[in-house]
C-alpha cells in the first residue's frame, strides 16, 4: 500500500496517483481486506465487567494510536469488540467467533483464570493467539498464548521478600479468596517461607468466599494472631471487588500499615478508586508498574489515556500495562514476520523487546511469558503508590520451582523444542514423561 | 400398554418438532461435513457448536418446563441439576486425558497435581469408563432432585418457599464447587479436555456426532415429556399444577406425583449438562450461578410454559438473542435482554407457543361460534378447538 | 557500645535540658540546630532517614513535631536547586512551602521544582516513636494522649526516663494510665531490675486485652528466664478473661451481620413479603441508594465541603426519593399489571434488575466509586475487651431504627392500615373506598425507597458498584423466607439469627463453609416449617 510514499511526493501528479491508487486499493478492500482485525474478548457486562471494560477502552485506545502511526503493515487495524458477560463458556463461543467468523489476526482478552482456561482449547485448536493481561498463578504454557501479566515469581516472591528483609515480618497471614489463583499463590508462597526458615505455626491461612463482605471476624483474627510479639504480615490475595470491605474493616479496626502491614496483589489503582486510602497509607502492594511511575513514556501513556477517556481522573494500572506490553509486541512481531500468520507470529515474536511503561524493556520469553521488574508500593493517601522497591527485570517463570511436580518443568516454544511442559529431569516433553 | 402411552406422545405438533429436530440434527451436521467451506450452504464449525449449544439449553428448558409449566414447581435451581450431569461427563473427559495433561501424569488431573492431590479421590473413581459417567450423569442429579424433593414436597414447602429453597440449594452448591478442597478444579472447573471415547473433542466429526446427539436427546425428552402429560398421570399433574389441596383430597398422593415429574426433569437436566460440557469445552462453578437457573426461567416463560414447544423455541430465540447482541451491540446488549423480559411478561404472558396457539384457539372458537350462529355448528368443532389447546 | 551509652546520656541530657527549659523559658532551648539534620533527609536512603529520625529525636526539640509529622503524612519535600528541605502544601497546582523547623512560610514553588522524600512503613514506625518521645509532655491533653499511645505501640527502653518524668507531671487520669502502661512496656526492654520487671508484667496484666498479650509474648523472648514463669502467669490470665469477652465480640459480629442483613431484606419484605411480589430488582434499589449517597457526596466535596460530615444525613432522603420514585415508575409502568401473577413478576422485575444494572453502568461507568466514610462513622472504641467499631454500631442502631419506624407506619398511619387492608383482602378493600392501585403503588414505592435508604448505610461498608445489588439480592431473599412472608418481626430475627449463626461457624469451618451449612441448615428449616419462623396464621396461608 502506498500511503506513506503520498505524504513524500509534493507534485500534483504524485498526488493524483495516490489518489487513483488509494482509490483502486479503495476497490479491492471490499474483495480483499484492508483491515486487520483483531480481537477485545473482555467482559462488559456481569461481575468482572467492574474489571475488564477497562482493559477494552485501553485495547481502542492502543489500535486509535496505531492506525495514526499508520497501521500495521500499512493496513489500519480494527478491533472487533464482543462482549462475553462473565460467563465462562461464553468466552469459549466468543473466542471461537472471533477467529473463526470475524477472522482476526489475534485477540486481547480474558481476565480470570476460568476464561482463559475455557478459551485455550479454542485457541490451540483453531491455532490463533490470544494475549493475557492479568497475573495468574502459573503452571500453564501453551503454544497459542502469551501472559504478559505476573506470574508468581514476578510479584508474590519478590513482595514477601521485601516484608521479610526490610520490614522484618516474622509470621504471615496469607489470606485469599477461595478460588484457584490464591490457593495456587498461598502453596508456593507457603513452600517458598518455609524454605526460608519461617516455622508453619508462623503462617496462618485463611480463605473466604468471592465477594466476601463481612470481614469482621476475619480481622480481629489478623489482629489476634497478630499479637503473638512477632512482625507480622498479611499476604493478600483476595479478589478485587472483596477488597473495599476488607480495607473499610481494616482501617476501621484501626489496624494501621506500621503495625501490620498488608501486602496485596490483586489491589491497584483502579480498585483503590472505589476508596477513601487514608486509614491504609503504608500497606502494600506489589505489581510491575503504578501510574506513580516516574517515567517519560507513562506520562505520555497516562496523558492519551486521558484524552482518550476523556477524564483526567481515570487512573492507569498494572493490567492496562500488560495489555499495552502485549499489543506492542504483537506489532512488531508482525512487521518483523511481515505478515499476521499465526505460525509466522509464533515464531517471529519471541525475543521481541518493546518498552514497558516503567521505563524499561520487556522482553517476550521462550516461555511465551515476559521479562518486567518487580515494584513494591506503598499506599498514599490520594489513592496512588509510593514505589519503595524496584528490582531489575524477572523472567516470568511459569512452572514454579516451589511445586513439587513443577519444579522439573520448563516451556520453551522455540524450534526444536517447542514444548510447554518440558521435563529437565527426564529429558522428554509431555510432563513427566512416565 | 408402553406403545400407547408412546402413541398418545405422538400427538400431531410433537411429531412435526421431532421431525425438525432430527432434520436439523442431520442436516447441519452433513452440511458441515459435507460441503466444502467456501460453499454457499456450509455451516460453520463455529456455528454448528453454537447450535448445539442451544439445543443442550433447550432439553434444559424443557425439563424445566415439565416441572413448572405442568407441575406447579418453580424451580429457581435447575442449573444445579444441569451442572451436575455436565460435571459427570467432565470428570469422565478428564479421566480421558490420561497422561497427556500437562504434568504428565497418569491418574491425576492437572489441577489435582499443582494442588498437591497424592491420589484420586474416592468419588473420581469409576469415571473413567464411559457407561459408568453416564449413569452417573442422570443418577446423580435424579439422586440430589428425590433427596431435595422427598423432604420438600413431603413436608409440603410449595410456592414462593420452594422456589426460594432451590435458589438456596443451587447457591451452597456454587459456594461448595467453588472450593478448591472440593475436588473439582475450584473456579476453573474442568477444561483442555482431549478425547471422547477415543475420538478427538475437537475434531468436526465428533462434533457432528454431538450435535446429533443432542438433537436426538432433546427429540426423545420432548417425547418422553409428550407422553408423560398426556397419559393420565399427566392429567393429574396439571390438576396437581391448578388446584393441589383438591387433587389431594381426591386421593391422590400429590408429594409422589411431584416427586416423579422432579426427578425425571433432573435427569433430563443432567443429560442436557452432560452434551453440552464437551461442546463448549468447560464446565465449571459458573453453571451452578443462581442468575442462569433463572435465566432458565426466562427462556421458558418466553417461549410459553405448560406448552412442550415452546420452552425449545424460547431457549433458542433467547440464547440466539444473546449471542448475536453481545456481539453486535456490546454496550447495550444487557437493554435489549430486560426490555425483552418485561415486554414478553406483559404482551405475551402465555409466551411465544403460548400465545399463538391461543389465537389459534381463538379463532377456532370463533368461527364455532360463527358457524353455530348461522345454525350449522356441532359440537365437534368446539370439541377439536378446545382439544387443540 | 560505648557510643551507644553516650549516646543514650546525652539524650536524657538532652531531653532533659530540654525539659528545663521548656518550662522555664521556651526560647532559650536552642541546642544544636536541628535544621542541618532535616536538609540531610534529602540525600538519605530508607536506612540513613532513620538514623537521622533518631538523631532528630535526640535533640528533644519539641518545635520539630510539625516537620515530623509533616514527614509521616508524606508532605515534606526537598527543592532540587538547593536540597533544603522543606513542608510542601498543595496550591492548585504549585506548593506552599514553609519552614520545617520555624513554620515560617517560604513561598509557593512550582510542584515539578520539589521532590518528596520518600518514607516506608518502617520509618513511619521510627517516626511515630520519636513524635510520642517529643510531645509527652505537650500541655495539650490530647496530643499527650496520643503520645502515650504512639510509645506504648513501639516501646523502647529510651522513653523510660522521659515516660516516668512525664508521669510525675500528669494531672489527667487517662493520659496518666495510658503513661503508666507505656512505661511498664517500655521497661521491659530496659536493663532495669527483675523485681521492677515482675512489677511491670503486673501492671501489664491488669490492663489486659489482646494487645497485653502481644507485649507479653514479644518481651518474653528477651527477658530473664526467671520472669517467664510471671509471663506465662499473666499470658493465661489475660486469656481466660478475654475468652467471655472473645463470645461477646462474636456475638456482636453476628448482630452487626444480622443488621446488614436486616437492612438488606426490610425493603424486600414489604415489597415480597406484603405485596408478593418477587421483586429481583430489589438489589438494584439498594444499589441506587448507595449511587444517590455517592452523588450527594460529590456533590457536597464539589460545593460545600464543610458539611461532608452531613453527607449520609443529607442523602438519606435523596435515596429514598429517587429509589422511591424509580419503584413508583416500576410499579405504574410493569408490576401492576401482573398481580395476581406473582411467579411472573419474578421475570420481569429481573428484566427490570438487568436495565437498572446497565444504566447504572453507562452513566457511572463499571468501576468503583468512592463514598467517604464521615469521621464519626470511622475508627473504634473498645468496651472492655471487646473493639465496637463506629460504622457497625451506627448501623445497627440506623437498622433497628428503620425497623421501627417502617413498623409505626405499618400499624399506626392510615396509610399502613390502607396496606394492609389492600394485601389482606383487596376487593374488600376497594369496596371501603380504598384506592387500592395507588395503595399498590405507594406501597411498592415504600418497599423500594427503604431499599434506598439501606444502600446509604450499604455504601459505608461495600462497594459501590453496579453489582452491589447482586450480591444481596439471594441474602435478602433468604431472610425473608426464613424469617416468614409477610411478617416483619419474622424478618427482624431472621436476618439477626442467620447472622449470629453465620459468625458461631465462621471461626471453626471457616467463612465459606460457613456460609454453605446456613444455606443448608435454611433449606432444612423450611422443611421444619414451610412457612418460615413467624408464618401468617388464618386463610392467607392457603391464598
Amino acid at each position: 500500500m502506498t500511503f506513506k510514499s503520498k505524504s513524500g511526493k509534493s507534485k500534483l501528479g504524485g498526488a493524483l496517483l495516490a489518489a487513483v491508487m488509494s482509490a483502486t486499493a479503495l476497490q479491492g478492500a471490499f474483495a480483499a481486506d484492508d483491515t486487520i482485525k483483531i480481537g477485545v474478548l473482555h467482559s462488559l457486562s456481569g461481575t468482572m465487567a467492574i474489571s475488564e471494560t477497562t482493559l477494552k477502552d485501553v485495547m481502542l485506545m492502543l489500535v486509535a494510536e496505531q492506525n495514526k502511526k499508520g497501521g500495521v503493515l500499512g493496513k489500519k487495524l480494527e478491533a472487533v469488540v464482543v462482549d462475553p458477560a462473565s460467563d465462562w463458556p461464553l468466552f469459549a463461543e466468543k473466542a471461537r467467533q472471533l477467529i473463526s467468523q470475524d477472522k482476526v489476526a489475534a485477540v486481547f482478552g480474558c481476565w480470570t483464570s476460568s476464561s482463559r482456561k475455557s478459551v485455550l482449547p479454542v485457541f490451540e485448536e483453531l491455532n490463533s493467539i490470544l494475549f493475557y493481561p492479568v497475573q495468574y498463578e502459573g503452571e500453564e504454557s501453551s503454544r497459542n498464548i502469551f501472559y504478559t501479566g505476573a506470574a508468581p515469581n514476578q510479584q508474590a516472591i519478590p513482595a514477601v521478600d521485601y516484608l521479610a528483609k526490610k520490614e522484618g515480618v516474622k509470621r504471615w497471614v496469607l489470606a485469599g479468596t477461595d478460588y484457584v489463583y490464591p490457593q495456587t499463590t498461598n502453596k508456593i508462597l507457603k513452600a517458598y517461607l518455609m524454605s526460608k526458615g519461617v516455622a508453619e505455626s508462623d503462617i496462618m491461612v485463611n480463605y473466604t468466599p468471592f465477594g466476601h463482605s463481612d470481614w469482621q471476624t476475619i480481622v480481629s483474627d489478623i489482629k489476634k494472631f497478630g499479637s503473638a510479639g512477632k512482625k507480622t504480615a498479611v499476604v493478600s490475595t483476595i479478589n478485587g471487588d472483596a477488597n473495599v470491605p476488607f480495607y473499610k474493616e481494616l482501617g476501621n479496626q484501626g489496624i494501621k500499615a506500621e503495625d501490620i502491614p498488608v501486602v496485596a496483589f490483586s489491589v491497584g489503582e483502579e480498585e483503590l478508586a472505589g476508596l477513601d486510602t487514608k486509614p491504609l497509607v503504608g500497606h502494600l502492594a506489589a505489581w510491575n508498574y503504578f501510574q506513580s511511575v516516574d517515567a517519560d513514556v507513562n506520562a505520555e501513556f497516562i496523558k492519551e489515556w486521558h484524552a482518550f477517556t476523556k477524564n483526567d481522573k481515570r487512573v492507569t494500572n498494572d493490567p492496562m500495562e500488560a495489555a499495552y506490553i502485549g499489543f506492542n509486541a504483537w506489532v512488531k512481531a508482525v512487521e518483523a514476520a511481515g505478515t499476521t500468520n499465526t505460525d509466522a507470529v509464533l515464531d517471529s515474536i519471541i525475543g521481541v523487546s518493546v518498552p514497558n511503561l516503567s521505563g524499561g524493556t520487556s522482553t517476550v520469553m521462550p516461555n511465551h511469558h515476559i521479562t518486567k521488574p518487580v515494584l513494591i508500593g506503598e499506599i498514599q493517601a490520594d489513592g496512588q503508590f509510593d514505589i519503595v522497591q524496584e528490582t531489575a527485570p524477572v523472567v516470568g517463570d511459569e512452572w514454579s520451582d516451589y511445586l513439587p511436580d513443577s519444579k522439573n518443568l520448563i516451556s520453551d516454544w522455540r524450534k526444536p523444542m517447542s514444548c510447554g511442559n518440558f521435563n529437565v529431569a527426564s529429558g522428554k516433553c509431555g510432563g513427566k514423561g512416565s | 400398554m408402553i406403545s400407547g402411552f408412546v402413541f398418545r406422545a405422538l400427538e400431531g405438533r410433537i411429531v412435526a418438532a421431532v421431525g425438525i429436530l432430527l432434520g436439523i440434527g442431520i442436516l447441519v451436521p452433513a452440511l458441515n461435513l459435507l460441503t466444502p467451506p467456501d460453499s454457499a450452504i456450509h455451516i460453520p464449525t463455529y456455528a454448528m457448536a453454537l447450535f448445539g449449544k442451544y439445543l443442550c439449553y433447550a432439553l434444559l428448558a424443557l425439563a424445566l418446563d415439565l416441572v413448572w409449566g405442568y407441575c406447579g414447581i418453580l424451580s429457581l435451581g435447575h442449573g444445579a441439576f444441569f451442572a451436575l450431569g455436565g460435571y459427570a461427563m467432565g470428570m469422565y473427559l478428564m479421566r480421558q486425558i490420561g497422561p497427556r495433561g500437562v504434568y504428565g501424569n497418569p491418574i491425576l488431573p492437572d489441577f489435582m497435581v499443582f494442588l498437591n492431590y497424592k491420589e484420586l479421590p474416592w468419588f473420581w473413581h469409576g469415571f473413567d469408563w464411559f457407561i459408568f459417567a453416564m449413569a452417573m450423569v442422570i443418577v446423580v442429579p435424579g439422586l440430589l432432585a428425590f433427596i431435595f424433593g422427598w423432604f420438600a414436597f413431603r413436608s409440603r414447602v410449595n410456592g414462593v418457599y420452594l422456589s426460594i429453597i432451590t435458589q438456596a440449594m443451587t447457591y451452597a452448591l456454587l459456594l461448595a464447587f467453588f472450593r478448591n478442597d472440593m475436588g473439582f478444579g475450584g473456579n476453573n472447573g474442568l477444561t483442555d479436555f482431549k478425547d471422547i471415547l477415543g475420538f478427538s473433542v475437537q475434531a468436526d466429526g465428533t462434533r457432528a456426532v454431538l450435535f446429533f446427539m443432542s438433537a436426538l436427546m432433546l427429540s426423545l425428552c420432548l417425547i418422553l415429556a409428550s407422553a408423560i402429560v398426556r397419559s393420565k398421570f399427566g392429567k393429574v399433574l396439571v390438576g396437581v399444577r391448578d388446584a393441589e389441596s383438591r387433587v389431594r383430597f381426591l386421593g391422590f398422593r400429590v408429594e409422589n406425583i411431584k416427586l416423579f415429574t422432579f426427578v425425571v426433569s433432573a435427569m433430563m437436566a443432567g443429560i442436557a449438562g452432560a452434551l453440552f460440557v464437551p461442546q463448549v469445552g468447560i464446565i465449571n462453578p459458573g453453571e451452578f450461578a443462581p442468575a442462569n437457573s433463572i435465566e432458565v426461567v426466562v427462556w421458558t416463560a418466553v417461549g410459553g410454559r405448560g406448552t412442550l414447544i415452546g420452552p425449545i423455541i424460547g431457549a433458542i430465540l433467547v440464547n440466539g438473542g444473546k449471542s448475536f447482541f453481545t456481539g453486535a451491540f456490546p454496550e447495550i446488549w444487557l437493554f435489549a435482554l430486560g426490555g425483552l423480559f418485561i415486554a414478553v411478561t406483559l404482551f405475551l404472558p402465555k409466551g411465544i407457543v403460548g400465545t399463538i396457539q391461543h389465537g389459534l384457539k381463538a379463532r377456532h372458537a370463533l368461527k364455532a361460534a360463527a358457524d353455530a350462529e348461522k345454525g350449522r355448528g356441532d359440537a365437534t368443532t368446539v370439541a377439536q378447538a378446545q382439544a387443540a389447546e | 557500645m560505648t557510643s551507644k551509652v553516650a549516646f543514650r546520656v546525652l539524650q536524657s541530657l538532652g531531653l532533659l535540658l530540654c525539659l528545663i527549659f521548656s518550662l522555664a523559658a521556651p526560647s532559650f532551648a536552642q541546642q544544636t540546630d536541628p535544621k542541618p539534620l532535616i536538609d540531610a533527609l534529602s540525600k538519605a536512603d530508607f536506612g540513613e532517614a532513620e538514623k537521622l529520625i533518631g538523631q532528630l529525636a535526640a535533640t528533644g526539640d519539641a518545635r520539630l513535631v510539625p516537620a515530623l509529622n509533616a514527614f509521616s503524612e508524606g508532605d515534606l519535600y526537598f527543592r532540587k536547586s538547593d536540597n533544603l528541605v522543606f513542608i510542601g502544601k498543595a496550591a492548585g497546582s504549585n506548593y506552599e512551602l514553609t519552614d520545617p523547623v520555624t513554620g515560617a512560610s517560604a513561598g509557593q514553588t512550582a510542584k515539578n521544582a520539589v521532590t518528596k522524600i520518600k518514607i516506608n512503613n518502617s520509618l513511619r514506625r521510627v517516626i511515630r516513636s520519636a513524635m510520642g518521645g517529643l510531645t509527652l509532655l505537650s500541655p495539650d491533653r490530647g496530643v499527650r494522649l496520643q503520645a502515650a499511645d504512639a510509645v506504648l505501640r513501639s516501646p523502647s527502653a529510651e522513653n523510660l526516663e522521659l515516660l516516668e518524668t512525664a508521669i510525675s507531671k500528669e494531672t489527667d487520669g487517662e493520659v496518666k494510665a495510658r503513661m503508666v502502661e507505656a512505661r511498664a512496656v517500655s521497661l521491659l526492654s530496659s536493663d532495669r531490675s527483675i523485681d521492677e520487671k515482675r512489677t511491670a508484667i503486673q501492671t501489664i496484666k491488669n490492663y489486659g486485652g489482646r494487645n497485653a498479650i502481644g507485649i507479653l509474648m514479644g518481651a518474653s523472648a528477651g527477658l530473664d528466664p526467671s520472669l517467664k514463669g510471671d509471663v506465662d502467669a499473666a499470658i493465661a490470665s489475660i486469656e481466660s478473661g478475654q475468652r467471655l469477652w472473645d463470645i461477646g465480640q462474636n456475638v456482636w459480629y453476628g448482630v452487626s451481620l444480622g443488621s446488614v442483613l436486616l437492612l438488606a431484606a426490610i425493603g424486600l419484605a414489604i415489597t415480597f413479603g406484603v405485596m408478593g411480589i418477587i421483586n429481583m430488582a430489589h438489589g438494584e434499589m439498594v444499589m441506587l441508594g448507595a449511587y444517590s449517597t455517592f452523588v450527594v457526596q460529590q456533590l457536597i466535596r464539589d460545593h460545600a465541603p464543610g458539611l461532608f460530615d452531613w453527607s449520609l444525613a443529607i442523602a438519606l432522603p435523596v435515596a429514598f426519593l429517587v429509589t422511591g420514585a424509580v419503584g413508583l415508575v416500576v410499579e405504574r409502568g410493569v408490576i401492576r399489571f401482573l398481580y395476581g401473577r406473582p411467579l411472573e413478576t419474578l421475570l420481569a422485575t429481573w428484566g427490570v434488575s438487568l436495565i437498572l444494572q446497565q444504566t447504572i453502568r453507562s452513566i457511572f461507568g463499571p468501576t468503583n466509586q468512592e463514598v467517604g466514610n464521615p469521621s464519626w462513622m470511622s475508627g473504634s472504641f473498645p468496651v472492655g475487651g471487646m473493639t465496637i467499631t463506629w460504622n457497625r454500631m451506627w448501623i445497627i442502631a440506623f437498622s433497628l431504627s428503620i425497623f421501627v419506624a417502617l413498623l409505626v407506619v405499618m400499624k399506626k398511619s392510615s396509610f399502613g392500615l390502607n396496606m394492609r387492608a389492600v394485601t389482606q383482602n383487596r376487593r374488600m378493600a376497594s369496596s371501603m373506598g380504598i384506592k387500592t392501585p395507588w395503595v399498590d403503588a405507594f406501597t411498592f414505592a415504600l418497599g423500594s425507597g427503604i431499599a434506598g435508604i439501606a444502600g446509604v448505610a450499604l455504601s459505608q461498608i461495600d462497594n459501590v458498584s453496579p453489582n452491589l445489588g447482586q450480591s444481596y439480592i439471594i441474602d435478602s431473599f433468604m431472610v425473608v423466607v426464613f424469617g416468614g412472608v409477610g411478617n416483619l418481626w419474622g424478618t427482624l430475627v431472621g436476618a439477626l439469627s442467620l447472622g449470629v449463626l453465620n459468625k458461631f461457624l465462621e471461626p471453626s469451618v471457616g467463612a465459606v463453609l460457613g456460609k454453605i451449612l446456613v444455606l443448608v441448615l435454611i433449606i432444612l428449616f423450611i422443611q421444619k416449617r414451610p412457612r418460615g419462623l413467624f408464618a401468617l396464621k388464618g386463610r392467607a396461608v392457603e391464598a
